[in-house]
């Protein structure tokens, strides 16, 4: 009897302890509730009124009250947050403090009371008018979801898959007008092409492009849907393509057909065959050749060149603004080439498999090598002009094995060699103080030289209609006719690149300067046409696209130009990244690489 | 025109002559615009700190843990018939497992990444979440729920607090036994489709273990503990998705916690014990209907189980883009069809990014239009399942089942071991029929 | 009766036992099946700071209340500007440490100066909410060196990352502890 009474009485009192914290815990729960609200109130982030108080700062530096002010409320703010937060994790501590506390002395009553349960039931139910029940009430429930589901379903009404199907149509619908597109142009401009270049000397029809292998790569300038090496088919700057858009904005992702990003840097074109695209990327220590889908943007592969045998352990020093893999690679469809600042050349076939790879030796230029490479008749062409041993190097495509391999007695350039028809005659120029030469591209053999250009070489020559243009800084822009090869036939040096590489037709010679003049000579006479300013320095040299002329500039903006007389403007598009390298089409589309991005642009 | 040339030269080399030290540019826009500096005067270059994650084989320990505390629970229930027992080992669930692990060792939320695993080739599961997952479903096949016991800090915290414990009558608890069946199969939808793990997203109690937590969470997780004061362990009952599968094992387990030691004598003073319903009182013939009666309903609910099955698919069917647009990418395929004629300024952040991005849309709504058929499937079935689950219960309400004596259903017995303090009988009394 | 009861009983019990080993088998199974493709590394978040667009979710959304993400500084990248974009406002009138002048809005980056021209720049962890303002001033204007990061000693590791749901550009990723955290330039020191 005591006994009980004793816990009675302790009962009570544990109760009365159990009360009172719960109206602890209450009180605490209210202040965090308040707290919290405060804290929704007092994010740091977005404080709009300190914002505005700055701004007006800045417009008023001498107000030193509203400096005052400023800092005040910005001290206010954060105290507040910090302050918050530390207020609601305690709170939190005192309400489970709380919690258990009442826990504890539930339990221990619980534990401790042996009492036996009342019937907690109203009235025991038989089992059977339980499952009725049951029975009805989840039917009726089913029934709600369903109906309740029925509905929202038919409110809703998303039909999200036959709109995606709908958007997935449209956008196949759109590739394939394009293509129907690029195979006529395919003919239209293999018309053009045979009526104004002489027949190649072995002239192979690439129809389906794809990863088919060909012997030689002599094509009619421009004329294929593929783009081998840098500035086109023989590294003219001239593509005949029809399709090809004449706007675009990557703000607003007007005809950005897709946009990737480069994982390694580099200054050096794409080049296409078929549905791939590739390029290269290299920093100090890592060196790669990147496969992409052109369609798609999707990596097919990509390849890192090390381990090659001679390489040296650092790579040369080089100038930011050649970087590691200035020179553009070259692809014949068999496979893909590529040289780097260190002098690493491979070969890699279609599919990424390694065919071969050595070392040319370290080249010894103060800016870093960034000539490309040129592709003639299962020869891998590198202008290797490198300080005190220039040399011109034909490689076995399929094996990397050296062909030829000619001295040169001039400086060290950093301009690419481009390939020339003259009357059936198939030569590889070259361009580098002191002079422009021929060689025969399967001896090696010089053909003819012209001293017409100086200076740290960096454009390389453009070709039109028999005639060579070659042009440095500090130098002049020279015109030689191939009949007559030894001689200049005008020169003029107003306005003279040193990066850019010039670009020619039948009619117009077109310089553009890296400072952002561009100049236009007539092909014929020499005299100066027409000039513009383009306010932007240009590092990527101009192309002739049909009968436009496209120019990039620094910051990624593309000018195109009517050719004919004034050279009306007749589009300014961006994209959204710093261009140095050179602009590739193939098949209607446009690819554009940045610092950052690669960028297809085509019609949507 | 050539001086300003000149002019333009020299800015040129000035430019050079900053960025010469510059050897590397840094993928993906990373541009060292500022070299990094020459200092003179011996400053060292402070290394980047790391942050470290506890280790992994943490996860091994607590998987040891767990498998510890489950044995225990075992012999504490089976063999030793403590309540105490368990009570002090849900005091221990609850600090470890609650409030020091912050409960994120949970064999419940595993159920959707074993799901994501199953259903997706790029989606790994760490070994240790396999056997969180397998652990306490191989003990409720032989002893029954004993994760539920004291192992689980959900059900521990829920256990702790349930002081003044209403019963609630059994057509109720038949009712909302059902919710955690369309949780489970909503859960492993979307899981199964990488879309969210909702599990884990609306864990009630996760919030207060942490002591951070959004809003929300916390409201609700108190909401379901002032709940849980008088209608014991709602969550566990109502809600939890593992205790579907732990009730599916737990019904065939081999050796089930009872009330009685011995043979049961029907006292009925464990009668209202069980704070869960989970006694499955005696039943005797005559307090049934007739016979015929109800082999008829069986048959009707047998016969319409399929057409259940056929609804809920049908359903299923017409939800399926409702549910679909719970996905990330599905979501954005939608707002960027809507947004896509608005100006730059009226779209939103995802709308503005992904084109940032520069993702083909063909790619884009491909994916988009095949993560919507993977849901048209998932939803069927999932209708399809919830049918089976409705007509299943509904048949076995039918069903009379007639016992002797006081039984935990096996099912829903959490083997709290509250009941056996109640029992009278003594392991070694001799009871006389 | 009692035969054919104790019959009945044992029958259940056949059957049951038939249907428990079945399941324990199915779960080897599944258990079996999925350590094939399990990681025995545990597996964490990881934020990419090369496809972060710094678009401030990652200081609302986690579910810790002051985020598990925040912003870490690669000092090899860093060029120690007098005016850096990520400590200093783009219009700020003085290159001090003034309020109305600084970017973060919790004051957690420390400037210190180390020689003419250079300052070293120190990211307070405690007071670092993770909303990236000076990941956006430094990638805008600087090296890029300040990038958001999990702290993987703060971060509770989510099954499903709140953050990742809802992060814009989807730099969030599962991987393995070996790889969770992911700076960009940063150079291990020996």
């Amino acid at each position: 009897m005591s006994k009980e009474n004793k816990y009675l009485w302790l009962h009570k009192l544990l109760y009365r302890i159990a009360f009172i914290t719960s109206i602890f815990v209450v009180l605490i729960c209210i202040l965090m509730l308040a707290n919290f609200l405060q804290l929704k109130k007092s994010d740091p982030v977005n404080q709009k009124i300190i914002n505005t108080l700055v701004e007006r700062l800045y417009q008023n530096p001498d107000d030193h009250e509203l400096r005052a002010q400023v800092r005040e409320l910005d001290l206010l703010a954060r105290k507040a947050y910090f302050t918050n937060q530390w207020q609601i994790k305690t709170g939190t501590y005192l309400a489970l403090a709380g919690i258990a506390i009442i826990t504890i002395v539930f339990q221990w009553i619980i534990i401790n009371t042996k009492k036996i349960p009342e019937s907690l039931l109203p009235e025991a139910q038989p089992l059977y008018m339980n499952n009725k029940n049951a029975r009805k009430w989840i039917a009726i429930g089913g029934s709600m979801i369903l109906l309740l589901a029925l509905v929202s379903a038919w409110l809703t009404s998303l039909q999200l898959k036959d709109k995606f199907n709908e958007k997935l149509v449209q956008n196949k619908q759109a590739t394939a007008s394009d293509s129907v597109l690029q195979v006529s142009d395919n003919i239209d401009s293999n018309i053009a092409d045979s009526s104004t270049i002489t027949i190649s000397a072995n002239p192979t029809e690439i129809k389906d492009s794809n990863n088919v292998p060909t012997e030689t790569i002599i094509e009619e300038d421009g004329s294929k849907d593929n783009f081998p090496i840098f500035r086109g088919s023989m590294g003219h700057g001239i593509v005949k393509q029809k399709g090809i858009p004449l706007s675009w904005d990557a703000a607003s992702g007007k005809n950005i057909l897709w946009k990737i990003t480069v994982p390694l840097p580099g200054y050096n074109s794409p080049v296409l065959w078929g549905r791939n695209l590739f390029i290269t990327g290299a920093d100090a220590n890592k060196r790669e050749v990147y496969c992409y889908d052109k369609n798609d943007g999707k990596q097919l592969w990509k390849v890192e060149v090390k381990n090659i045998e001679g390489s040296p352990a650092v790579a040369p020093k080089v100038l930011a603004e050649t970087g590691h893999a200035a020179p553009t690679a070259a692809t014949d469809g068999n496979g893909v080439y590529a040289v780097f600042s260190n002098g690493d050349i491979v070969g890699i076939d279609m599919n990424g498999k390694l065919l071969w790879a050595f070392n040319l030796g370290i080249p010894n230029n103060h800016y870093g090598h960034s000539s490309s490479l040129l592709l003639v008749n299962g020869k891998v062409i590198v202008q290797y002009d490198q300080r005190n041993a220039a040399k011109l190097i034909a490689l076995n495509s399929k094996t990397g094995k050296q062909i030829w391999s000619v001295n040169r007695q001039v400086k060290a350039s950093w301009a690419s060699p481009i390939l020339i028809k003259w009357e059936r005659k198939t030569m590889i120029i070259a361009a580098a103080e002191p002079y422009v030469a021929a060689y025969d591209p399967e001896t090696g053999n010089e053909i003819w030289k012209n001293n017409c250009i100086g200076g740290e070489v960096g454009p390389s020559p453009a070709y039109a209609n028999g005639t060579l243009f070659t042009v440095n800084d500090y130098s002049k822009f020279a015109a030689i006719k191939l009949s007559d090869p030894t001689n200049t036939i005008w020169t003029n040096d107003e306005y003279l690149s040193d990066i850019p590489s010039p670009v020619a037709n039948e009619k117009y010679a077109i310089v553009v300067t890296s400072f952002g003049v561009m100049a236009v000579y007539d092909a014929v006479s020499g005299s100066k046409i027409f000039e513009k300013e383009l306010n932007e320095s240009v590092y990527s040299s101009p192309m002739i696209v049909n009968d436009k002329l496209f120019v990039t500039d620094k910051n990624g903006l593309t000018r195109i130009f009517k050719m004919e007389e004034n050279f009306p403007e007749i589009g300014q598009n961006k994209v959204d990244d710093n261009v140095f390298p050179t602009l590739a089409f193939a098949e209607g589309k446009i690819f554009i690489r940045g610092h950052k991005y690669l960028y297809c642009i085509g019609k949507k | 025109m050539k001086k300003r040339n000149k002019m333009k030269k020299q800015y040129c080399i000035f430019i050079f002559l900053i960025l010469l030290p510059l050897q590397s540019l840094v993928a993906d826009g990373f541009t060292q615009r500022f070299p990094k500096p020459d200092f003179e005067e011996g400053y060292k270059i402070p290394e980047t700190q790391i942050a470290l994650a506890r280790s992994g084989y943490w996860e091994y320990f607590d998987v040891a843990l767990l498998t510890f505390l489950l044995s225990i629970l075992t012999w504490l229930v089976l063999k030793k018939r403590s309540r105490n027992g368990v009570l002090l080992i849900s005091v221990f669930t609850l600090l470890y497992f609650g409030f020091y692990r912050e409960g994120c060792i949970c064999p419940i939320g595993s159920i959707q990444n074993i799901t994501a695993a199953l259903f997706n080739a790029d989606y790994f599961v760490s070994f240790s979440t396999i056997l969180l997952f397998l652990i306490p479903l191989i003990f409720s096949l032989f002893f029954g729920r004993v994760f539920c016991a004291g192992a689980c800090p959900l059900g521990a915290i829920q256990d702790l607090i349930a002081f003044k414990p209403m019963p609630l009558k059994k057509w109720v608890q038949s009712l909302l036994g059902l919710i955690p069946f369309i949780y489970l199969a909503l859960a492993i939808l979307y899981a199964a489709t990488r879309s969210d793990f909702i599990i884990c997203r609306y864990d009630p109690f996760v919030a207060l273990f942490r002591f951070s937590g959004s809003f929300l969470m916390i409201a609700i997780g108190v909401l379901l503990l002032l709940i849980g004061m008088f209608i014991a362990r709602p969550y566990c009952r109502f809600f939890c998705p593992y205790g579907v599968l732990l009730n599916w094992t737990s019904r065939f387990s081999q050796k089930h916690m009872s009330i009685t030691p011995n043979a049961c004598i029907e006292c009925k003073l464990c009668e209202n014990s069980c704070p869960f319903g989970a006694i499955d009182k005696p039943q005797s013939f005559k307090l049934y209907e007739k016979r015929n009666v109800m082999v008829q309903r069986l048959i009707f609910y047998a016969l319409i189980t399929p057409l259940l099955m056929f609804a809920g698919a049908y359903t299923g069917a017409k939800l399926h883009e409702n549910l679909a647009l719970v996905n990330n990418k599905v979501s954005l395929a939608y707002e960027f069809m809507n947004q896509e004629g608005l100006k730059e300024a009226e779209q939103n952040l995802e709308v503005r990014t992904f084109k940032a991005l520069g993702t083909p849309l063909e790619t884009f709504y491909k994916n988009a239009s095949d993560i919507v058929r993977q849901f048209y499937i998932g939803s069927i079935i999932m209708g399809a399942f919830l049918g089976l689950v409705f007509g299943l219960t509904l048949s076995r309400l039918s069903i009379p089942k007639y016992k002797k004596g006081y039984w935990p259903n096996k099912g829903t017995c959490f083997s709290c071991a509250r009941c056996i303090d109640y029992c009278p009988v003594k392991p070694n009394s001799i009871i006389k029929k | 009766m009692e035969t054919n009861e104790e019959n009945k009983k044992g029958r259940r019990e056949f059957l049951n036992q038939g249907i428990r080993l079945s399941m324990a088998a199915g779960l080897a199974g599944l258990g079996f099946y999925l350590v094939r493709k399990s990681h025995s590394e545990k597996m964490l978040w990881q934020l990419d700071p090369s496809k972060c667009v710094q678009c401030g979710r990652c200081a609302t959304e986690c579910v810790l209340s002051q985020s598990a993400v925040k912003c870490v500084h690669v000092y090899d990248m860093c060029g120690y500007c007098d005016l850096c974009g990520g400590y200093l406002r783009p219009d700020a009138k003085d290159l001090n440490t003034a309020a109305e002048n600084q970017v973060c809005p919790t004051n957690a980056i420390a400037r210190k100066y180390i020689e003419e021209p250079y300052f070293e720049y120190h990211i307070i962890e405690e007071l670092c909410i993770g909303c990236g303002k000076c990941v956006k001033g430094c990638g805008a204007f600087g090296n890029g060196s300040l990038q958001l990061q999990i702290r993987h000693d703060v971060c509770v590791n989510c099954n499903q990352c709140a953050i990742a749901n809802v992060c814009p550009s989807e730099a969030f990723s599962l991987v393995p502890e070996s790889k969770a955290n992911k700076l960009v330039g940063y150079e291990k020191k020996k």
